[in-house]
């Protein structure tokens, strides 16, 4: 870019944040001094001006322009929208991100920028490059990711194609689990929240700047990803055995708040609060003959006649 | 707000320059005369590239442009003063992007084994969080796959040390566990889970690991060459000698279909699916088989023993239970 371009959209940017009202572009033409005599030539250097300031995120609004007639557009950049509100970080602090930028890395996503806005790139990050620890925390699908978080933090609902079907929802929570990202919000067709996964969207995201929601008063939980635990009815408490050599990954899973009961032989006894039956003997069964489900008797049994119609 | 894919590189490094500059600038100015290599570590800018913009800023301002109104700029003795450059008092907000880029960044590293729940990082993301106008710890969580407490701390540091390591590994598609003698070369997160990469000694070739999958880890004194930078991660392949089956799906087995690598995939009658999928170890199979039930059906194998490895598992799952 040439000295020449970088002088003029600082100085566009500053004209538009100092301004008290919306300046036309015949103003801003004759303000600045800078653009080209030629009409069209003028045009197409503004256009690619706003273009360039709309990339990197500078709220220029267009406004009628006060007691013209007839109405003339006309450009600010309000200075509430544009002044970055200082969150006060200590230099401990940005350092800390840059470390945490440093090690989790989101593929198409990078962290420099912001944090050459919150002060500079502070500290050093230590030996994240040499322990091999470079993080991709999964590409991001569809670049849906980024509109649903700026959608969360406006608290304003957002329109998108799942399922072959136009959504509307206030989005609550992103997460990033199992591989995949999860948007958590309310389905206002369907009146309750619901869990969408982003790598189904059949559409990019829009947000809505009118539909203006509260956020619950609740902290809303994170996604729900043990297929046992999903549906709605009385849990019910499954005891289910597992061998020494599986024993290790199943507490690790669970957690170890989950062994009721650890054997002389090194198998463990689990409780698993189930309220999905078919999940839960589809994942009871990735252990093979590993595992078994001791209680209750009808959830083993439901096993057994399930094994039962394979075996023959 | 993003910048449209495919853009010009041009028209990028335009915007990237006037953006940088734009969160320099709030900076110098509330500074008392930072030096030109202080400015130049902290913002990533090279010193040429920093003077030629100081220089541009001194025909920036406001109307009328008069001096008073335009940004001053003093460098002396290596230092560097701004005046007048109140319009630019503050930075540019964060874009949705790059706060997220933050935030996300955040919460993973704090999942990290030895995150830092209460300290700097912590408080820098309340502290973010609240200029976004998100719920700390709540608008986005991210976790990068599960490990027993220990191990991925003890691989880290024996990639970073080039050790050995001796692991106790369960290995889950052939569902047995086994002692390994393997050289570290880089652990990653990816889909949702740890894998270290590294060369194993009984198998004597290059080997994937799920560090979930790790019971326990012994650091070896051994130590050994680390292999050439781009050779430490880079993907494994099936390679053509692994045995394949066909499988036929129900709609509601699709999932086998994006969850697993497969190939020759067609369509059959009632929405069902006809696939080829690698069969590498026989209990991933049988898995498979015994869980879907009635909705897969294998119509082919290139090993006669995976033709019936759901019935098989199925029954011996069976004894299991005391019947069949």
């Amino acid at each position: 870019m040439s000295a020449a371009k970088l002088e003029r959209l600082l100085n566009l940017t500053a004209l538009l944040l100092e301004t008290p009202r919306p300046l036309s572009a015949a103003e801003i033409r004759a303000r600045l001094g800078v653009y080209p005599d030629e009409t069209d030539a003028f045009r197409r250097a503004f256009e690619r001006d706003k273009d360039d300031l709309r990339a990197m995120g500078v709220p220029l609004e267009i406004e009628t322009v006060p007691g013209v007639v007839p109405a003339v557009e006309g450009y600010r950049i309000p200075k509430d929208r544009y002044y970055l509100r200082d969150p006060g970080l200590t230099p401990d602090e940005l350092a800390a991100l840059r470390l945490a930028a440093s090690l989790v890395q989101l593929d198409g996503l990078s962290a420099r920028e912001g944090l050459l806005k919150l002060g500079g790139l502070v500290g050093d990050t230590g030996d994240a490059g040499d322990a091999g620890v470079g993080l991709a925390v999964g590409s991001l699908p569809g670049g849906n990711v980024a509109p649903l978080f700026g959608a969360i933090a406006a608290q304003v609902a957002v329109r998108f194609t799942y399922r072959s079907e136009v959504r509307t929802v206030d989005p609550y929570r992103l997460d990033f689990a199992r591989g995949r990202w999860y948007v958590s919000g309310y389905d206002h067709a369907r009146r309750a929240e619901r869990v969408f996964r982003l790598d189904r969207f059949e559409s990019t995201t829009e947000a809505l700047p009118d539909a203006r929601f509260e956020r619950p008063a609740v902290a809303v939980p994170g996604v729900q990803l043990d297929p046992w635990k999903i549906g709605d009815g009385e849990p019910v408490e499954a005891r289910v055995l597992v061998d020494a050599a599986q024993a290790p990954w199943i507490v690790q899973h669970l957690g170890p708040g989950a062994v009721a009961e650890e054997r002389p032989d090194g198998s463990v006894v689990v409780t698993m609060a189930v309220t999905n039956r078919d999940n839960f003997r589809s994942f009871v069964l990735t252990f093979l003959d590993h595992a078994e489900v001791l209680e209750p008797g009808d959830l083993r049994d439901e096993i057994v006649a399930w094994l039962e119609k394979q075996a023959a | 707000m993003t910048s449209a894919p495919g853009a010009p590189a041009a028209r990028t490094s335009a915007s990237d320059r006037v953006a940088r500059l734009l969160a320099v600038v709030p900076w110098i100015a509330a500074h008392d005369g930072p030096t030109v290599d202080e400015i130049c570590e902290r913002f990533a800018v090279s010193r040429r590239k920093l003077l030629e913009d100081l220089e541009i800023l001194m025909l920036v301002g406001v109307p009328p442009y008069t001096p008073d109104t335009l940004i001053d700029v003093t460098i002396e003795g290596d230092r560097v003063w701004l005046r007048f450059a109140d319009v630019f008092a503050r930075p540019l907000h964060l874009t949705p992007e790059q706060g997220l880029a933050l935030v996300a960044a955040g919460a993973a590293s704090q999942g990290l084994p030895g995150g830092d729940r209460e300290g700097p990082l912590a408080t820098a993301l309340a502290k973010l969080a609240a200029v976004l106008g998100v719920e700390p710890g709540e608008a986005v969580s991210v976790t990068l796959g599960e490990t027993r407490p220990g191990v991925l701390e003890a691989l880290r540091s024996a990639v970073s040390e080039h050790r050995r390591v001796r692991l106790d590994y369960y290995a889950y598609g052939r569902d047995e566990r086994s002692s390994r003698d393997v050289d570290p070369h880089a652990v990653v997160a990816h889909g949702g889970a740890w894998y270290l990469h590294g060369h194993c000694h009984q198998a004597r070739d290059r080997r994937l690991f799920r560090v979930d999958r790790v019971v326990d880890v012994e650091v070896l004194d051994a130590t050994f060459d680390p292999p050439p930078e781009s050779e430490g991660d880079t993907p494994l392949v099936l390679g053509p000698d692994v045995p394949r089956v066909t499988l036929e799906l129900a709609p509601a087995a699709r999932w086998v279909a994006e969850t697993y690598p497969v190939d020759d995939v067609s369509d059959t009658e009632h929405g069902w699916l006809r696939v080829r999928v690698a069969v590498t170890a026989t209990p991933w199979l049988e898995r498979l088989l015994v869980r879907l039930g009635d909705d897969a059906r294998v119509v082919e194998a290139d090993q006669p023993a995976h033709e019936d490895a759901g019935p098989v598992a199925a029954r011996r799952i069976l004894s299991r239970y005391g019947a069949g």
